[in-house]
């Protein structure tokens, strides 16, 4: 049992500089190293219609020069300290971070405050990163199966423009963009003031005070930014569709629902229910439908945490020959079932175990307690969540996890989409055989999906763009390290 | 702020101290029956993480049962002696903990880690699922079943087939030319080859027990020996396997994967086992070239030329050979450009010496990414894990960073010629053939097609002129639609002096052909149909022998459409 489980208090030093820019601090010399998070309260939530995808594309321009650091420099002086680094786009948020050999501390907070302070941009390279980003658009959606079908649940689940959209954007929304929108841009949200910076790792707090002070002190604060509306109405936009995907090679489907924000008395409980729903080869849909009626190859499924209305979701790929609707019914009398009898004891003690078996694991890397502090800080403006929000999440009651199974995952308002390989779907059929038109272009993607069901599962979920696909060992060829559950995305490199 | 301040922010701040590396202090034990046990013992967390491997992987597959291990570790948690499959998924789910299986071409793990509380309970569901699978009937024959539907995934990615062409056609005889099995050997897989696959390779001799975090250590080995210590040795596998092929010159494999929305280029060379002298001089070498976002091709092919979102080189050093490889996903219009920026840079690293600056960058990244690697228990774990199975010095770790730091200028360039051969490169890309061929013509004198099956598509190569005059005239083709029917069409091929012209005719539309190229046996054309008033261009590829035809047509954005025909 959890009963002995005990962890010591995560150190945790605070401070606001003058201009606005929140600090947290937590020193741990275990391993000579020390990451450093800058997190920026600006993603997809806050961009215009016809301005998709900007905030990502802003995201690479961050790599492209600033007062004091040429183009592309920042790569280079990270790399050549021995350090590791990338930058993601979600929704939400747009990070940076890099984990260093500790004697290099100040080379990561001169490098993240002279773009803070001097961003430069000219239109050769804003030309250079849209074509950079274009390319990461093709890589890990376009030429994908089902990854750009899962955007579309987002537009089907979410009425909000600002919600609806994808991080990565549309190809003509990107070339839209001019040198002037990501002048202001920088200027109305790349402010002290609507950022975070956490430092863990080998550091003396005194010194790291210091260097935050030198770096950050002078840069000056702006108005703050225009607040996002994510407001949604209840209702879903569109219950059903269907998505002809050329490079699928058998159909599938996904479901979404439209759930309440992270940090609520529901969310924690449809995680939970999640959890017990699909999570692992204990669960009811995997034991119901890969194990006992061997109708599916895979089910996944996954949540998108967000400050206003989230999501959730399921994705199947059927057996060849199985009744696509015969599996859905299945599904939902499973969801029926956690919503009838509740959770059992033997799942409440299993939600509670791997719990606080990820918490501990979460803790053992400085890159994973950096970024998880920042979120803390710059969403809930309380860093000690990373201690106590695990207490939440046990505090959830059966009850609690059945009545919001029942508000919110047994009900009619919810969003099927099936995915059809093009040459099979209904549309494409009636076309060739009429004229042989393309089949309309599928409307533009939203946000974070589940692995895209190859195996051995490797993809980084979809969730926006990254600045580099890969941060680590593309040096040496290592299996993953399953611990890590670090921000991977989409940003100026790969993940 | 005052100006001094400002200066000071000029430059790149100097570092401070550095701060020592405590590297982990293992204990090994060996067993009577030969299973070596490594222990580090790490009091940070209340968490424990194992790890059992064998040294014999996917490369140790019965020739005619590729994907055996990997079938084989995906039943081991699939029931034993004692549990069912739910009792063990439901087990690991109890705990909190995890329990995973895998293989790769060298070697099988099992990886468990739980809290500590859960330390003595997860080891034992690990003991039992290695020792003691039994390879149930019902889950043998659901897992083919999926393995088989996954196989049909994994040809839907792109990556995946650039790695299967580049390992078959780099690794020729040797066993690690296999990188997926086919749904033959899948279906030829039974439970009494799975029992002696299990019988003969997971013997204690031939493996090793890891063991990271927050153990006492005379307890655990205690336990360890009453749950492996009976576990019965075997014969040690050898890993005599033929040698790769040697090449000789420089070809590419074009995989058509119509309707691709960028080509993946792989160029690969020989490259060098994970124990070769040449090791280190290679890893440098290959991080001044293209390990990360600061070295050449990314800073070329990205941020110079904004051709990708990353081009890279790979340094693939296993246990009984390897490769060395450049890899860049682009989009098509670029893909001859990109081919260009590659060998350039190919080119350059082997005729000049590499910097002294990016000599030192290149030891600063490698020795500054070493401790990040210990930071987890996983991480520790694999890097032991890497000297156990590959065969690396017992100080490994100890030693590494010395290694990297007494590497020179010269061996970076004798590497550089050694294992970079452009001139007999393996030029691997996958992607819609018919925009690719032009594109790839000047890199390359000898190109073969292949589909997306892996089954090859042209036999071989001519010129244009001629091979196009071979085939003018008018063929009757049938075009066919997803309902299954049949649309007739006639296509005419006309040789001029500027090599092919033609039309189209159909009641789908018609028209007349904007280019058109033979390659060989291969025939690439574009087409400008009139459909209802539309003008819709469409692009056609196809095999051509004496009298017959055979290939699609690729409108826009629309599936494409196969069809078959004769000359008339």
């Amino acid at each position: 049992m959890a009963d002995r489980f005990e962890l010591s208090p995560t150190p945790i030093k605070q401070f606001t500089l003058q201009n606005g820019l929140r600090v947290v601090l937590s020193p741990d010399s275990a391993v000579p190293v020390v990451s450093v998070a800058l997190y920026y309260d600006v993603g997809s939530r806050n961009e215009k219609t016809g301005r998709t995808g900007f905030a990502h594309l802003f995201e690479h321009m961050m790599f492209q020069g600033s007062e004091n650091v040429p183009k592309a420099a920042h790569f280079q002086y990270i790399f050549n300290a021995g350090g590791t680094m990338n930058g993601t786009t979600s929704t939400e948020r747009t990070n940076y971070f890099e984990t260093l050999p500790a004697s290099h501390l100040p080379l990561a907070l001169w490098l993240e405050s002279d773009r803070m302070r001097s961003l430069k941009v000219t239109q050769e390279n804003l030309d250079n990163q849209r074509n950079a980003v274009q390319e990461e658009k093709r890589l890990r959606y376009d030429n994908q199966p089902y990854v750009n079908a899962f955007l579309r649940i987002n537009e089907m689940i979410f009425r909000n423009p600002a919600n609806a959209h994808s991080t990565i954007g549309s190809m003509e929304d990107l070339d839209a963009a001019t040198i002037d929108d990501v002048q202001e841009f920088f200027r109305i949200y790349y402010a002290p003031n609507n950022a975070v910076l956490t430092i863990v790792g080998d550091f003396e707090e005194q010194e790291a005070t210091s260097l935050v002070n030198k770096y950050f002190a002078g840069i000056p604060s702006q108005p703050p930014p225009p607040a996002a509306d994510t407001s949604e109405p209840e209702d879903v936009a569109s219950t059903l569709e269907v998505f002809p995907d050329q490079l699928a090679p058998a159909p599938a489907f996904v479901l979404g629902w439209k759930i309440p924000p992270r940090r609520t008395p529901d969310f924690y409980a449809l995680s939970l229910a999640a959890d017990l729903l699909f999570e692992g080869d204990s669960s009811r849909l995997y034991q119901k439908l890969v194990k006992g009626d061997e109708s599916v190859v895979s089910i996944q499924g996954g949540i998108d945490e967000r400050r206003g209305p989230s999501a959730l979701y399921i994705f199947a790929l059927p057996k060849p020959g199985e009744e696509v609707a015969t599996i859905r019914d299945q599904i939902f009398a499973e969801i029926r079932a956690l919503r009838v009898s509740g959770p059992s004891a033997e799942e409440m003690e299993k939600l509670r175990n791997s719990l606080c078996n990820d918490v501990v694991r979460g803790r053992q890397s400085t890159m994973y307690r950096a970024q998880r502090l920042a979120e803390y800080t710059l969403y809930d403006r309380d860093p000690t969540l990373m201690d106590s929000e695990l207490d939440h999440y046990l505090s959830i009651t059966p009850e609690q996890i059945r009545s919001s199974v029942e508000r919110f995952l047994d009900i009619d308002n919810r969003v099927v989409l099936d995915i059809v390989p093009a040459a099979l779907s209904e549309e494409s059929q009636a076309e060739a055989a009429a004229s042989p038109l393309p089949p309309g272009e599928p409307q533009q993607p939203a946000a974070p999906a589940p692995q895209v069901p190859a195996q051995p599962p490797t993809q980084p979920a979809v969730n926006g763009g990254a600045v580099l696909a890969d941060t680590e060992n593309r040096t040496e060829q290592q299996p993953a390290d399953p611990s890590q559950q670090i921000e991977r995305g989409s940003g100026p490199l790969h993940t | 702020m005052t100006n001094t301040q400002t200066e000071t922010l000029k430059q790149p701040p100097p570092p401070l101290p550095p701060r020592p590396i405590k590297l982990p202090t293992t204990s090994e034990t060996k067993l009577s029956n030969g299973l070596l046990v490594v222990v580090v013992q790490d009091q940070r967390l209340p968490l424990v993480s194992y790890r059992l491997a064998w040294r014999s992987g996917d490369a140790h597959d019965p020739a005619e049962l590729p994907g055996l291990a990997d079938m084989l570790t995906g039943l081991l948690t699939e029931g034993t002696q004692s549990r069912t499959s739910r009792e063990i998924a439901d087990e690991v789910a109890r705990l909190g903990a995890t329990l995973q299986a895998g293989a790769n071409s060298d070697y099988t793990t099992v990886a468990a880690s739980s809290l500590t509380t859960f330390s003595d309970e997860i080891l034992e569901l690990l003991a039992d699922v290695a020792l003691r699978p039994t390879f149930p009937e019902n889950e043998v024959e659901l897992t083919k079943q999926n393995t088989k539907e996954s196989l049909k995934q994994q040809r839907a990615q792109p990556s995946f087939l650039a790695t299967e062409m580049v390992a078959r056609v780099m690794f020729g005889q040797h066993p690690y030319s296999v990188t997926a099995p086919t749904p033959e050997a899948i279906d030829a897989t039974t439970r009494e080859k799975l029992i002696e696959f299990h019988r003969s390779k997971f013997i204690p001799n031939n493996a090793v027990l890891l063991v990271a975090g927050d153990v006492e250590h005379d307890p655990l080995l205690k336990r360890i020996e009453s749950l492996f210590g009976s576990w019965e040795p075997g014969e040690v596998p050898g890993d005599d396997f033929p040698a790769p092929p040697t090449r000789t010159s420089r070809g590419a494999y074009v995989i058509d994967r119509p309707g691709s929305a960028q080509a993946n280029i792989v160029i690969a060379n020989s490259g060098i086992t994970r124990t070769s002298p040449d090791y280190f001089p290679l890893l440098v070498m290959h991080t001044v070239l293209g390990a990360n976002a600061s070295s050449r091709l990314f800073m070329n092919l990205r941020e110079e030329k904004g051709y990708t979102y990353g081009a890279y080189s790979s340094l693939d050093a296993r246990r009984t050979a390897g490769t060395f490889r450049a890899t860049a996903e682009v989009r098509t219009p670029v893909t001859g450009d990109s081919l260009k920026e590659f060998f350039y840079e190919l080119g350059r690293i082997r005729s000049e010496p590499v910097s002294e600056k990016e000599l030192a960058d290149a030891k600063s990244y490698l020795t500054g990414v070493f401790p990040i690697r210990l930071e987890t228990q996983e991480g520790l774990i694999d890097q032991l894990l890497q000297i156990r199975m590959f065969g690396l010095p017992d100080n490994y770790l100890d030693t590494y960073r010395s290694h990297i730091q007494s590497v020179t200028r010269e061996q970076i360039q004798t590497v550089a010629n050694k294992y970079v051969r452009p001139d007999e490169a393996a030029i691997v890309i996958v992607g819609d053939a018919a925009q690719l061929t032009e594109q790839i013509k000047p890199y390359a004198e000898d190109i073969q097609f292949y589909n997306t099956a892996g089954k090859k598509k042209s036999k071989n190569k001519a010129s244009s002129e001629v091979s196009g005059a071979l085939y003018a005239g008018n063929w009757s083709l049938q075009i066919d639609t997803p309902l299954g029917q049949s649309i007739p069409a006639t296509l005419t091929l006309l040789p001029g002096p500027n090599g092919l012209s033609g039309k189209v005719e159909s009641e789908m539309g018609s028209g007349e052909l904007l280019s058109a190229t033979v390659d060989g046996e291969s025939l690439a054309a574009v087409v400008s149909l009139d459909v209802a008033g539309h003008a819709i261009e469409a692009n056609i590829s196809a095999e051509l022998t004496d009298n017959q035809i055979e290939g699609t047509i690729h409108l826009q954005d629309a599936p494409a459409l196969t069809f078959t025909g004769t000359r008339t």
